[in-house]
């Protein structure tokens, strides 16, 4: 195929284009997301579709940076797409607020550009709805974020499945390692690599070892969790501060169940954030049929410091364009029937139309 | 939330690992048999779901959750690039991903810019670039061995089982750069909703494994 052809038939990986009904149907669901997010008490907020790119390189994981998309503007400053909401927000946030504006509730509906391989094109991460908690630490914060996270779900009547893990955790536990080994003990337990977790455990601890790689592989329910943290404390294996990480993630579900008992959440330790600017609790929702996370969050108290305005803040993003086709009640989002006005003359059929539109309905000349 | 009692889906590879596969299987009382050209089977327990496929598609597979789980080589699964849960690993199956070149060439005669002809394109230069070694590689898809019988490149990186083909051609194993193992993986969301399942036919197969 031709340069000019391929270039007029395709569009570049990381991004698309969506049109009229189905656009349509994606305006609906914001509306309705932005509804549910101001009866909340947040703010909407917009953030630049690029900015320098320096200012996140030290907050990019590996993987992030290989994705993201850089140019350079006509003064020579490197600069970088808008590829996940949080990081931007964080900057422009940390530079505009006061402490006594504090704490801040926002939320977003926006386009994020990441390049996608051409054979992962199913990963469809083009358009991140999400909620930002700032200037809030503690328990009350996490619970609020994540039973709005599950309100979000249910309003989309998308059944996921919360599991909710802890990034506190793994900095506990993989302290003393080197960095190198560090990133590497993250992606052993993101991805459930027995063999290499333990080899990794055991340099930084040999008696400890087989104990913290069943325990970062755990995924189950409170009463498990209470099991395995009683294993961790009678033997020594977890100090102090790793047992108090584990009565907290007890002590925030204890707490949901009260208000939200429905709400499916699941413990699951192998949660320890995909960005490596979250510190305390993390969480991914996986859907049935979705061949990734459709969603993602967690606490991250020391990112907008590095912006110039301390801040803890907690917050979750929904892969909206993902989710769209999963989403339960389909026809609540779709277009009115169209009544097409017809009338002897033009005069009449606006009159008509005007008619029909004052009584809701959509009409058409 | 309990898991669903669906059966699995799980994708196994076409060629040679699959009679090794139906057969760990079967020791487990789990029959599965694909006849009449059928690619896709239940076995009677109703414990999976089985597609056939290409050895090198299995991954794209899995990757976009047509299958939850899958049956891979190393060599596969490194060069789709996707990141999976490696579950488990199988006793059958297992080679080697070695450099040869012609009879005498030593690595000391390893030239400023090498050139390699292979089908394992990522893992090649991921090998060399992760050593600070340049490396020109020529894409192949089969028949390996005749690049440098035939003057096309050097050097070759290659599955070797026995070595036969490479005496045959008058070539040698001049390194082994990894060892290739056969694994039971996961789309790492599906096992996020189905692990109690999974983890039970994972200890199945482990103790058939042992």
């Amino acid at each position: 195929m031709t340069g000019k052809r391929r270039t007029l038939l395709q569009i570049p990986q990381g991004t698309e284009a969506f049109y009229l009904e189905e656009a349509y149907r994606h305006r609906r669901i914001i509306a309705d997301l932005d509804r549910l997010y101001e009866s909340w008490g947040y703010l909407p907020v917009y953030t630049p579709i690029f900015d320098f790119f320096d200012n996140y390189r030290p907050l990019l994981s590996e993987h992030a940076l290989e994705n993201v998309y850089r140019l350079i503007d006509r003064e020579g400053d490197l600069l970088m797409l808008r590829s996940d909401i949080t990081l931007f927000l964080a900057r422009q946030m940390g530079l505009a607020l006061r402490e006594e504006d504090l704490p801040v509730r926002v939320y977003y509906s926006d386009v994020i550009l990441r390049h996608q391989d051409r054979e992962d094109i199913s990963r469809n991460e083009f358009f991140q709805s999400g909620v930002e908690l700032i200037g809030k630490k503690g328990k009350d914060a996490d619970i609020e974020i994540l039973l709005l996270l599950a309100r979000t779900l249910e309003l989309l009547d998308l059944p996921g499945s919360i599991h909710l893990g802890t990034r506190a955790l793994f900095e506990i536990c993989s302290s003393g390692l080197p960095a190198a080994q560090h990133a590497k003990l993250g992606e052993a337990i993101a991805t459930r690599d027995e063999s290499r977790m333990l080899s990794l455990f055991q340099e930084r601890d040999g008696v400890s070892a087989d104990y913290l790689t069943r325990l970062f592989k755990f995924i189950g329910t409170r009463q498990e969790l209470h099991e395995i943290y009683l294993e961790g404390k009678r033997n020594s294996y977890l100090s102090e501060a790793g047992q108090r990480e584990l009565k907290y993630l007890n002590v925030l579900l204890d707490a949901i169940s009260k208000v939200a008992p429905e709400t499916a959440f699941r413990i699951d330790l192998s949660e320890v954030g995909a960005q490596p600017y979250y510190t305390g609790i993390v969480f991914q929702v996986y859907l049935s049929g979705q061949d990734a996370a459709i969603a993602s969050g967690g606490r991250y108290d020391r990112l907008l410091e590095s912006f110039g305005s301390p801040a803890p803040s907690v917050g979750f993003s929904l892969l909206l364009r993902k989710v769209e086709p999963a989403i339960g009640n389909h026809e609540r989002y779709a277009r009115a029937k169209v009544e097409h006005v017809t009338a002897p003359t033009f005069e009449e059929a606006f009159r008509e139309a005007e008619r029909l539109r004052k009584s809701g309905k959509i009409a058409v000349l | 939330m309990t898991s669903q009692p669906v059966p699995l889906t799980l994708a196994l590879p076409k060629g040679r690992l699959l009679p090794k596969v139906l057969e760990l299987f079967e020791s487990r009382g789990i029959a599965l048999s694909f006849e009449d050209r059928k690619l896709v089977s239940y076995d009677e327990g109703s414990l999976f779901q089985a597609f056939l496929v290409k050895n090198n598609d299995l991954p794209t597979y899995v990757n976009f959750g047509i299958a939850g789980l899958g049956i891979c080589g190393s060599d596969v699964l490194y060069e789709s690039g996707f990141r999976f849960f490696k579950l488990l690993t199988f006793p059958f199956g297992r080679t080697r991903m070695c450099l040869a070149g012609r009879k005498g060439y030593t690595p000391k005669d390893y030239p400023r810019h090498l050139s390699v002809a292979t089908k394992f394109t990522r893992f090649t230069q991921d090998y060399f670039h992760a050593r600070g070694i340049p490396v020109q590689i020529i894409r192949l898809e089969g028949s390996v061995e005749l690049a440098p019988v035939l003057g096309l490149a050097p050097l070759i990186v290659d599955l070797v089982e026995t070595g036969e083909t490479l005496r045959a051609n008058n070539l040698q194993i001049i390194e082994k750069l990894d060892d290739i193992e056969v694994h039971l993986i996961a789309n790492p969301s599906y096992y996020k909703l189905h692990y109690q399942s999974i983890n039970r036919i994972t200890e199945m197969l482990k103790e058939a494994r042992e």
